[in-house]
């Protein structure tokens, strides 16, 4: 018998809840749907034995009912369209992946860019080497019709300034590098043993210094292109090394010497 | 003393109102807005204090919340849809405010769709096939 005073029980208060709620309303012109509303529901705890007898519980039924109804139609929320929503999750799945590719794909490549830099100051004996690695997404090589793989798309390496090049020896000059390249494609350099310091600007600077102080520049221009040759050696070694190492195609090493001119690309 | 402020209020804003009306009616409707949100608010209070009540007893004595919830919902769009619709009524826009009576109903009438479905479901399953 306690199922049916627990029956009588809500039935009860029911239907006092909805006359007080009649009570409540503002209006007489809502007061006839309001009505019809708390009826229906005054009809359904009525019912609600014959519910849970048929089909389970009925206040369960009425509630998953109601939240179907408000995902769907957004009632109260103005949510949109069931389909449309979905389409936003499906977008904003898509953008946060897309966003965590772009994160690892970052990780990756600041990993593989100290790498280079511990080989490079491995097998050459340059400190302080700046390496900046891009990487992208492509067709695997090996299998052209299987999904994007990361892959590297430039490596540039950023030599340190010149005295620091010029200091470190030359290991790989034996590389049959063309002696004295263009001096004015180096940056602005001092010269430290002169007791006048003479610096050169990067356009037609060698000649407007040698019609300044003809005293100086014969020495000045030899020392640049001194230093130019080690240096056009360094960047042929580390291309060189990098495209060993790391099985990579040369036209996308470019390096940087004194983190201002490209020495070679 | 409550209903001595509301319609203390309400006085001194009907005689602004009908000052101000003949000088400037647009400020006028705002006033008559303004002095709508005031009671409005100072009520919402104690509408609060109702609805938190019903809804203690019925959890205390083991009704079913989706109940209360559905009603709740009927007195929230109720109250809302008079409410806009009096304030547009005030404008002389009779028309729009019935539009937003008529939201207001039909918003009320959806709550009783999914009651509907599952006493119409119930009484099938009932009758012989």
């Amino acid at each position: 018998m306690s199922w049916l005073s627990g029956w009588l029980h809500e039935l009860i208060l029911v239907v006092l809840m909805a006359a007080f709620v009649e009570m409540l309303l503002p209006s007489k012109s809502m007061e006839r749907y309001a009505r019809l509303v708390l009826s229906l529901l005054v009809l359904l705890t009525m019912l609600n034995p014959i519910v849970s007898m048929l089909k389970g519980d009925a206040s369960k039924e009425l509630s998953l009912a109601m939240e179907q109804q408000e995902r769907n139609g957004g009632l109260l929320s103005g949510a949109g369209d069931g389909a449309d929503s979905l389409e936003k999750i499906l977008a904003d799945g898509r953008m946060l992946a897309e966003g965590a590719r772009d994160q690892s794909l970052k990780l990756a490549a600041e990993e593989i860019a100290g790498q280079m830099r511990d080989q490079i100051a491995g097998s050459t004996g340059i400190r302080g080497v700046n390496v900046t690695v891009k990487l992208g997404m492509g067709p695997n090589p090996s299998a052209p019709l299987g999904e994007d793989v990361p892959l590297i798309s430039s490596v540039t390496v950023d030599l340190p300034a010149a005295g620091a090049v010029a200091a470190s020896g030359s290991p790989g000059s034996g590389t049959g590098s063309p002696p004295a390249a263009n001096p004015a494609s180096g940056p602005i350099r001092i010269t430290p043993v002169e007791p006048v310091q003479v610096s050169l600007d990067n356009d037609g600077a060698a000649s407007e210094g040698s019609d300044a102080s003809a005293g100086v520049s014969p020495s000045s221009a030899a020392g640049n292109g001194a230093q130019e040759a080690p240096a056009d050696a360094e960047a042929e070694s580390i291309i060189k090394l990098l495209e060993q190492n790391w099985n990579l195609d040369p036209d996308l090493i470019n390096v940087l010497s004194g983190g201002a001119n490209a020495v070679k690309s | 003393m409550e209903i001595i402020q509301v319609v203390g209020i309400g006085i001194l804003s009907t005689v602004l109102i009908l000052v101000l009306k003949e000088q400037k009616p647009m400020f006028a409707f705002l006033l008559a807005t303004a002095t709508g949100i005031l009671i409005f608010l100072f009520l919402i209070g104690k509408i609060g204090t109702i609805l938190g009540t019903l809804e203690r007893v019925a959890e205390s004595s083991g009704m079913e919340m989706i109940y209360i919830k559905t009603v709740f919902k009927i007195i929230g769009i109720s109250y809302i849809a008079e409410f806009g619709a009096q304030i547009v009524r005030d404008a002389g826009q009779e028309s729009i405010a019935s539009k937003i009576e008529l939201a207001g109903k039909v918003l009320i009438m959806v709550l009783a769709v999914p009651i509907i479905s599952i006493i119409i479901e119930t009484v099938m399953k009932l009758l012989p096939a």
